[in-house]
């Protein structure tokens, strides 16, 4: 069995999340948020190969395809948890996680289709709940 | 340029604290969907009640401003269990998709190509979500002290004295 660095209390690490959110919308009047990054970015990416299409959608006027406080928090947020795990000799490189091993066997192609279509129907979802 | 840079350290904050709190991981995502373990609802609900005290304090103090989104039934209910379904087999949410590949988890990027897609495939479907779904149900902007008509606090205390409760039991149950 592998060690797994320093984890930290889910609670204390929660808590300090919280005073974390608290910072941000008294000195970045900003409240936490993901999904719309993915609109932003996904109309990006299309701006590159259809952009009459993107101009033409009502949602990527809403949404304008751009780089914004979120996509930071974001990228923020892969930076963050890099630095904690390397910091706590918790990273590992893995491409079929093991709970999805025990059930669907060690194919790093079916793990990745799976993945796929997973974060396209729970994007979908997100988008449609507004959250 | 400014909201850039708060962004930049507001998410390596966040990330940083995730990470520490192992609610990154495929695994623990799915163990809390099992109701195997609960990590994840530790992380979250102790985050939201924190937040929850803080942001209504600087509210109370003219600091800030509640951002509120509208309550759509139709729409709420039916794309959370969309989500569920996707979130499931993808074991990632949008925001902890990143922060897995950050600690090595990669097969989050197909998650994160799967979520671009599913953006760009919501963005064709917007007039039509407009025009059934998205009227379905619609309360407006409204929030839980406004409908019962009462004070804030009074809703507040209450979900930190059973979020409290249910920590107590996870413990004692070990979950």
């Amino acid at each position: 069995m592998q060690t797994d660095g320093k984890p930290w209390s889910p609670y204390l690490a929660g808590a300090l999340s919280g005073l974390v959110s608290i910072g941000s919308v008294w000195f970045a009047g900003k409240y936490f948020g993901a999904s719309t990054t993915f609109v932003r970015t996904a109309g990006m990416l299309e701006q590159a190969v259809a952009p009459e299409r993107v101009a033409q959608l009502d949602y990527f006027l809403k949404n304008v395809p751009k780089v914004d406080w979120q996509t930071m928090f974001v990228v923020g947020i892969f930076g963050g948890a890099l630095i904690a795990s390397i910091g706590d000799a918790s990273f590992r490189y893995q491409a079929v996680p093991p709970l999805w091993e025990r059930r669907f066997g060690p194919s790093k192609i079916r793990r990745g289709i799976g993945a796929f279509l997973g974060g396209t129907i729970a994007m979908f979802g997100a988008r449609l709940a507004d959250g | 340029m400014n909201d850039l840079i708060y962004g930049l350290i507001t998410g390596l904050l966040f990330g940083f604290l995730l990470q520490k709190g192992r609610v990154l991981r495929h695994e623990k995502q799915l163990s809390a969907l099992l109701l195997k373990d609960m990590t994840i609802i530790k992380f979250m609900l102790t985050s939201v009640i924190v937040a929850m005290v803080g942001t209504y304090l600087l509210v109370d103090l003219g600091l800030a401003k509640l951002s509120i989104k509208a309550t759509i039934l139709g729409a709420n209910i039916i794309g959370g269990i969309v989500f569920g379904l996707g979130w499931g087999l993808l074991g990632y949410c949008p925001g902890t998709s990143a922060g897995a590949l950050g600690e090595g988890r990669w097969d989050a990027i197909w998650g994160i190509g799967g979520m671009l897609a599913g953006a760009a495939i919501y963005a064709e479907a917007f007039p039509a979500m407009k025009a059934t779904v998205l009227t379905w149900g619609d309360l407006g902007k409204i929030t839980l002290p406004q409908v019962l008509g009462i004070n804030h606090w009074l809703v507040i205390v209450p979900i930190v004295a059973g979020s409290l409760l249910l920590f107590r039991w996870f413990e004692k149950k070990g979950l």
